[in-house]
């Protein structure tokens, strides 16, 4: 077949056509694709603004459990046993639980010189897979002078709030960490002055943490003693959300660190909200294209006779299906292109009004969402052809 | 070569074709033969028409044109069959209505340029209706119509020519006019004709009559 010109025969195709019912199909098809895109985008950028403080690592929550004090329990021994560790390890919502030990000799710090600043402080250990930062240098055996510190982020903060009352100068994190600092360790059995240094801040664990190894060595070494049970667990799950944890946590009086799961409940429900959006922009899509199959429906029937007579001296249904097609590739790319064009829009609003150009986000779409795009471009022409083939053999 | 295998409408009685010269007999059709059918009223005539050119398939029996079953082709297989080699004149004609002749002419006409636009003129000039080339096809008598789709089934190349009482809305003056470009335009690409009337056609020169009967 040589290349026919479509001109000739269009009127033949396109006749008393009524576009409306074509026309609520592109601006339900637009509607659903910006529904899609924004929510796409939406989930995105949601994610941004949480990765700074979330308490995901591994795809698991990790969070401290304490016995909650109560006026019946007070003066008890409110501290983890072996066994209250090993029952929190069976349950099926928790993939495991670590203990956080502490030293049970006295401890005293001094900054050094420069910084004429001591207090008695605590220190404490946890396996290292519970801890979100961990460098490379946190580690420690028997007769290394120098112990890795990872250091409360919050700890650091509050220092520099009353720093200052006290004539103490103000530390950024990274001259904190270049500060050596005078361990002075001292039990029933001995002492002894270790240097320390900041190797991380942790934004999970409040406490000044040692590697274990320390922790263990030292609490034999100077009290003559194991490491005791924990006043702190910290566990760690699929879900700090799950509706089975937290009742399993309340029948047992154990207190979590509220803001971090309900800071998480509430990532949770946006995400559902958003979600649940982009689901119905799917289903708009979907609605879209089942009304623009309906308009190519009444097309075709409507020039049954005009279509039949064609295939009827030759025209290859193969042929006529692709020019007929072809006719709604612009309409598609047009329609996809302005959800696009809004979509960006509303970005580029909710980064510099909403959200006050924070720099986890961007003003400028997700490369995903263009992929998106393009996928809904290629699947709604792909859609389209087959349709339209559809029609055409049926009636050849 | 076009074969013919024992076809017979599904809606016929086998015992009622026995006299029949086409109807459930072996016929094969050599390459510019000229046949003549005569076929009565309700012998099968625009029955056996629409078989030789795919558009209906309640017969049982098999039609191969070059070794090809015409029923086993696909949707656009039959169309490179009608574009390149099997050309029609239908007994209704079958003119787009709202196109003028000009239009039902380049829409066919394009499909394969095997004629220019100026053999156009000059055939429609020889069959009288080159006046009426602008003229949309509902609004021409039958017989413009019916020599309008003469010229149509000519614009195309063709190895066989089917032809369903195509001159029935003719006078004879004009019928002959047809009759010779058909006979030209098959001659010159050596394709068979096949002619399907009511009575014998005296100023066709067929080299085989077929007697259809029912």
């Amino acid at each position: 077949m040589k290349h026919p010109s479509f001109h000739i025969i269009k009127p033949l195709l396109f006749t008393g056509e009524r576009s409306s019912t074509r026309w609520f199909s592109y601006v339900g098809l637009g509607i659903g694709v910006l529904l899609l895109l924004l929510a796409q985008q939406l989930f995105i950028d949601i994610q941004a603004l949480v990765k700074q403080t979330s308490i995901r690592k591994n795809g698991f929550d990790y969070i401290s459990v304490t016995k909650q004090i109560t006026n019946e329990n007070m003066g008890r021994d409110n501290r983890f046993s072996a066994a209250d560790i090993d029952t929190l390890r069976t349950q099926s919502f928790i993939q495991g639980a670590a203990p956080l030990i502490s030293n049970r000799f006295e401890v005293v710090a001094t900054a050094g010189d420069q910084i004429p600043f001591a207090s008695d402080i605590f220190l404490e250990a946890l396996e290292t897979e519970f801890i979100d930062t961990v460098p490379a240098g946190f580690t420690w055996q028997p007769g290394q002078a120098l112990v890795p510190l990872i250091f409360s982020s919050d700890f650091l903060e509050m220092y520099n709030v009353f720093a200052p009352s006290y004539g103490l100068p103000q530390l950024s994190m990274e001259t904190a960490s270049n500060v050596i600092i005078g361990l002075r360790c001292e039990g029933q059995k001995g002492g002894q002055v270790f240097r320390a240094q900041i190797v991380a801040f942790s934004d999970r664990i409040n406490s000044l943490l040692v590697p274990k190894s320390f922790l263990d060595w030292a609490n034999q070494e100077f009290e003559g003693l194991p490491s005791a049970n924990a006043s702190r667990v910290y566990i760690k799950t699929k879900d700090a959300n799950s509706p089975d944890l937290l009742d399993f946590l309340a029948t047992k009086n154990y207190r979590v660190n509220k803001e971090k799961t309900a800071f998480g409940r509430s990532k949770q429900i946006l995400q559902g909200v958003i979600a649940g959006l982009g689901i119905f922009g799917v289903l708009v899509v979907g609605l879209a294209l089942l009304l623009f199959s309906f308009y190519l429906q009444l097309m075709v029937a409507r020039s049954r006779d005009n279509l039949q007579l064609l295939l009827t001296i030759g025209y290859r249904p193969d042929w006529l299906s692709r020019q007929v097609a072809r006719r709604f590739i612009p309409v598609y790319l047009i329609v996809v292109a302005a959800a696009l064009i809004v979509t960006q829009l509303l970005q580029y609003g909710f980064h510099q009004v909403i959200m006050f150009n924070r720099p986890e986000l961007s003003s400028w779409l997700h490369p995903s969402v263009w992929i998106t795009a393009i996928i809904l471009t290629v699947l709604s022409i792909l859609t389209n052809l087959r349709m339209v083939k559809k029609l055409l053999y049926g009636i050849s | 070569m076009l074969q013919l295998q024992k076809i017979i409408p599904t809606y016929f009685d086998p015992a009622t074709c026995a006299h029949s010269e086409l109807w459930l007999k072996s016929i094969e059709v050599e390459p510019g033969e000229r046949i003549q059918i005569q076929a009565p009223s309700g012998s099968g005539k625009t029955s056996l028409t629409h078989f030789l050119y795919g558009i209906r398939n309640e017969y049982s029996g098999s039609i191969r044109y070059d070794g090809s079953e015409l029923r086993t082709l696909d949707p656009d297989q039959l169309a490179d069959l009608r574009r390149e080699k099997l050309a029609i004149v239908f007994q209704d004609m079958r003119l787009f209505p709202k196109p003028t002749l000009r239009d039902n002419f380049e829409i066919k006409r394009q499909l394969t340029e095997h004629h220019s636009k100026e053999t156009i003129l000059d055939w429609a000039g020889r069959l009288g209706i080159d006046h009426r080339l602008d003229t949309p096809a509902k609004l021409c008598s039958y017989g413009e119509q019916q020599r309008a789709s003469i010229i149509r089934a000519l614009l195309q190349p063709f190895k066989w020519i089917l032809l369903d009482e195509p001159f029935s809305h003719l006078d004879d003056a004009n019928a002959h006019k047809a009759m010779q470009l058909i006979l030209e335009e098959s001659e010159k690409q050596g394709a068979a004709v096949l002619l399907a009337d009511l009575e014998i056609v005296p100023f066709y020169p067929s080299s085989r009559l077929i007697r259809l009967l029912a």
